[in-house]
């Protein structure tokens, strides 16, 4: 805290309170919250969804969502008082002092402007930039953000540019104003390990070179380090404790904290393939696949995965993996090479199999909100596919049931007749699992499973699938660009890259090295708990090296 | 003038208890009634207030009634059924009174009517008295009588139009969203085929050719109404199938029969039922306008769109008679729209607006 004089204090919250509204009436969300934010700092606000971390974030901005109120408590910035500004104040701020920038770019930014109409929008509203002057500044914001063509990607559209550069064109449009405070509310959840470390490397360079204070919101920890002067833990909207980052990384006083940080550390034994010359459980040969009339997204993709291994298939959004998986269900015929199931081919097409053919192939899904039919009692979801392929019914299915939810550790009793919205994300996630465990199936593709769940969740979902392993025998091809949860759970690693296989083999062989250098890129991209991390990282790869560059 | 005292003296006593008792609501309404009340006494006299008086007796008593109904049905129900009776606003509370009202004088018409359906009673244009309620038609019969079989045989046809319309429209809807490809093609352009051509001179046209028996009015309307079910089917289903609970059921070996009954209809029914009471407003609209016209409900058959027009000569000497049967229309269709509001506001993301 020495950096930063108590006079310099930009933003001061004081016993904030916000109530939600729910169930006809207004229930606390965020319980009493103090910060202190100085010019220039950095602050990382972190907990599991549902923290209020966005809340607070929108609070900092005087401004309270759809559904939500301040109920009491001060949000003073720079010497204004914004609980109690009038709305024509608060909004005056927003935009010129302080910016936000969004979870989704795309999603923010009109479809129907040129990014460049959207970052001068602000500026010449406020009367601070001429509109020229305006397109000129964001240019060399685009320059400053490492954005290719600076002087001419700012009259694409939305749609024209990568995700990483929109957002990194999003944080140019946050910073057209010069705000004094810039919120970013996850701004690299949604994008991969490679494109991140772009937009956090730009995130950071102009936040230092401009002394704009930010409040960064995410539940990634390793990414928080990089990025953050102090940190603040967040828990059911009441703080659990702030540290500067070294302090919190290196010493973290309250349990939950340390519960946070042991997350990464599950890791299961690493299991060999069986050395009797058995075969494969699931082979897939030399696939080629492509949708109508598009260019080949697959391109002659092999690999085996033996019954009890868990395959571990990663890559970058784009490089095949999920299309594998539809080849694998029969989603979608390939044009070449074909699927074998315990030696056997696998018709191409899923209406061309049959019922026990179908049961072998189970998907876990990674959204479990529009994996579940919300319509259908938790029951009926997990007990049709059990009366489809057992012909169970009555006592039987019921019995059948109970004994699932009893398997995914959810008490019968209590969830046996609920829809699925009242469920939270983690218990979603395991009825999905339930699902694809009542047809008996000898192997589940997981499609990014844990990506759409908090740390702390996520890793019970892991633990159980990893009992469910063991207990039942499964084999799992798990489909992820989260490199963490590979090391946790996967026996044999494939990495993909525009639908080509670059490299397979046992987990501890690839993550030593020698690697083929996109495997290389992946591994290194992750961020790592050690502040220090990003700096050391971009001196390796040198400055203009990093991401989209090198992979190209 | 004691009628103007009391008038004001109710009116600001029930706004000074209601700004008492801090109800916000009540209050604002009340005292801007007044305001509004000393500017209309002044202008238009005593006759103007009472008019007010009475428009407002009239609203708070249709308030009263449908608050009461309210009750009375979340007293009746089950407990799951009527905790959702309790949210309903008191239009939609208002719209099930006035179905239920249609209803019951729909079932029980030949014992509520005081005369016959057909019955000639009296000379054509009989004033009103105490026992012709609402006076009689230009053949004699009673109107009170002929609106209330009306309400059978208007409401009755439309009702079965609309949900012929809708089982042909939505199971071909929800067939083209699943099977998709050449089946979806064939369905969509003949949806476009039928509804190019203007509803109405379509059904003439149709009764024209196949005569006005009551079977086939029922069948075109349906014909015509069906492709809109089809449309907003299709564009709902559309969007229920790419979802991966849908595959997960695909892949699982599911027919498109069980896709369709235990997946998608689920999630499409609240648009449905939504739907379900604005068509069947247009239905009835468009069977009163062909009965105005001639070609629909044949007479003798009491019905209100052909009562309109075999009154409508009093229009012109000042008599409301041909507007009670189109009054009934109307509040027919008001009180089924503030029924799917609510249930659209309900089951739709509306109320996170």
């Amino acid at each position: 805290m020495s950096k930063f004089k108590e006079k310099d204090v930009l933003l001061k919250i004081r016993d904030l309170r916000i109530d939600g509204f729910s169930d006809e009436t207004w229930v606390p969300i965020i319980k009493g919250v103090d910060l202190t934010l100085h010019r220039g700092e950095v602050m990382g606000l972190i907990g599991e969804s549902g923290a209020g971390k966005s809340t607070i974030g929108a609070a900092a901005m005087g401004y309270a969502r759809d559904g939500t109120r301040i109920s009491s408590g001060s949000i003073e910035f720079d010497g204004m008082e914004l609980s109690t500004a009038t709305e024509g104040e608060r909004r005056a701020l927003r935009g010129s002092r302080i910016a936000y920038v969004a979870q989704s770019a795309a999603a923010s930014f009109n479809p129907a402007h040129k990014l460049i109409d959207q970052h001068t929008e602000a500026p010449v509203h406020y009367r601070i930039k001429k509109r020229m002057e305006s397109q000129e500044d964001a240019m060399t914001l685009y320059e400053r953000l490492r954005l290719p063509n600076p002087s001419e990607i700012g009259f694409r559209y939305p749609h024209q540019v990568s995700g990483g550069q929109l957002q990194r064109a999003m944080t140019a449009m946050a910073m057209s104003c010069r705000p004094d405070l810039i919120i970013f509310d996850e701004p690299t959840t949604a994008l991969d390990v490679t494109t991140q470390i772009e937009v956090l490397a730009a995130i950071r360079d102009i936040v230092d070179q401009f002394q704009t204070a930010a409040i960064y919101i995410t539940h990634d920890l390793a990414v928080v380090a990089q990025m953050a002067d102090t940190i603040k833990v967040l828990l059911k909207g009441e703080e659990v404790e702030e540290q500067t980052t070294e302090k919190m990384l290196d010493d973290p006083q309250e349990d939950y904290t340390k519960s946070l940080w042991a997350v990464r550390s599950f890791q299961r034994p690493q299991k060999k393939r069986p050395s009797d010359g058995s075969p494969p459980l699931i082979s897939v040969k030399n696939i080629d696949a492509a949708y109508t009339g598009g260019v080949k997204v697959l391109d002659d993709v092999s690999f085996d995965i033996y019954p009890g291994m868990t395959v571990a298939v990663v890559g970058e959004s784009g490089s095949g993996k999920s299309t594998t998986a539809r080849v694998i269900t029969g989603l979608l015929p390939p044009s070449a090479g074909e699927i074998q199931f315990k030696g056997q081919t696998l018709p191409k097409f899923y209406k061309d199999r049959n019922r026990d053919q179908l049961r072998q192939a189970q998907m876990i899904y990674q959204m479990a909100d529009t994996a579940l039919n919300p319509k259908v009692k938790i029951c009926d979801i997990i007990g049709r596919p059990a009366e489809f392929y057992s012909g169970l019914t009555g006592p039987a299915l019921k019995q059948r049931v109970d004994e699932l939810l009893d398997l995914i550790e959810l008490e019968p009793a209590k969830y046996y007749n609920r829809y699925p919205p009242e469920l939270s994300g983690g218990q979603k996630q395991r009825i999905g699992i339930a699902r694809a465990l009542a047809a008996e199936p000898e192997f589940i593709i997981c499609d990014e499973v844990t990506s759409a769940l908090d740390q702390l969740v996520a890793e019970g979902i892991l633990k159980l699938l990893d009992r469910l392993q063991q207990d039942l025998g499964l084999a799992y091809m798990f489909i992820t660009h989260d490199l963490a949860t590979v090391r946790s759970i996967a026996d044999e690693v494939v990495v993909m890259q525009n639908g080509k296989v670059v490299e397979q083999g046992p987990k501890d062989e690839m993550f030593q090295p020698p690697h083929h250098p996109y495997t290389d890129l992946l591994l290194s991209s992750v961020p790592e708990m050690d502040p220090n991390w990003l700096t050391t990282l971009l001196e390796e790869r040198g400055v203009d090296n990093i991401g989209e560059a090198a992979t190209s | 003038m004691s009628f103007v005292l009391g008038y004001y003296v109710a009116l600001i006593a029930g706004s000074t208890f209601a700004a008492y008792t801090g109800r916000r609501t009540v209050f604002l309404m009340l005292f801007s009634l007044t305001l509004a009340s000393f500017i209309v006494g002044i202008i238009g006299g005593e006759g103007a207030l009472r008019f007010i008086a009475t428009a407002a007796g009239l609203l708070a008593l249709a308030a009263a009634v449908s608050y009461c109904f309210r009750e009375f049905l979340v007293a009746v129900t089950k407990p799951s059924l009527s905790k959702e009776l309790k949210t309903a606003p008191l239009t939609a509370a208002f719209g099930m009174f006035v179905i239920f009202t249609y209803a019951i004088a729909g079932i029980f018409a030949p014992w509520i009517a005081p005369y016959g359906e057909s019955e000639v009673i009296t000379q054509a244009f009989a004033p009103r008295d105490e026992n012709l309620l609402l006076g009689a038609d230009q053949l004699g019969r009673d109107i009170f009588s002929r609106i209330i079989f009306g309400a059978r045989n208007s409401v009755g046809l439309a009702l079965l139009a609309t949900t012929l319309a809708f089982l042909i429209g939505a199971f071909a809807g929800l067939m083209a969203a699943v099977k998709g490809g050449w089946f979806d093609n064939l369905m969509g352009r003949t949806a476009d085929v039928i509804m190019s051509v203007p509803s109405l001179i379509f059904a003439l046209l149709m009764l024209s050719i196949f005569g006005t028996a009551l079977w086939v009015i029922v069948i075109i309307v349906a014909v015509i109404y069906s492709p809109r079910v089809f449309r907003l089917t299709r564009a709902v289903a559309g969007n229920i199938v790419v979802m991966d609970y849908i595959e997960a059921a695909k892949l699982r070996g599911e027919g498109d029969w069980h896709l369709i009954r235990k997946e998608i209809l689920p999630n499409s029914t609240a648009p449905l039922i939504a739907e379900f009471g604005l068509e069947f407003c247009f239905v009835f609209l468009l069977i009163a306008g062909l009965s105005f016209l001639g070609l629909g409900i044949q007479p003798p058959t009491a019905d209100w769109g052909s009562m309109v027009r075999e009154n409508a000569t009093l229009i012109s000497f000042g008599d409301i008679t041909p507007l009670i049967p189109a009054g009934a229309i109307a509040l027919l269709t008001v009180a089924v729209n503030f029924v799917v509001d609510w249930m659209l506001f309900r089951s739709s993301g509306l109320k996170e607006v």
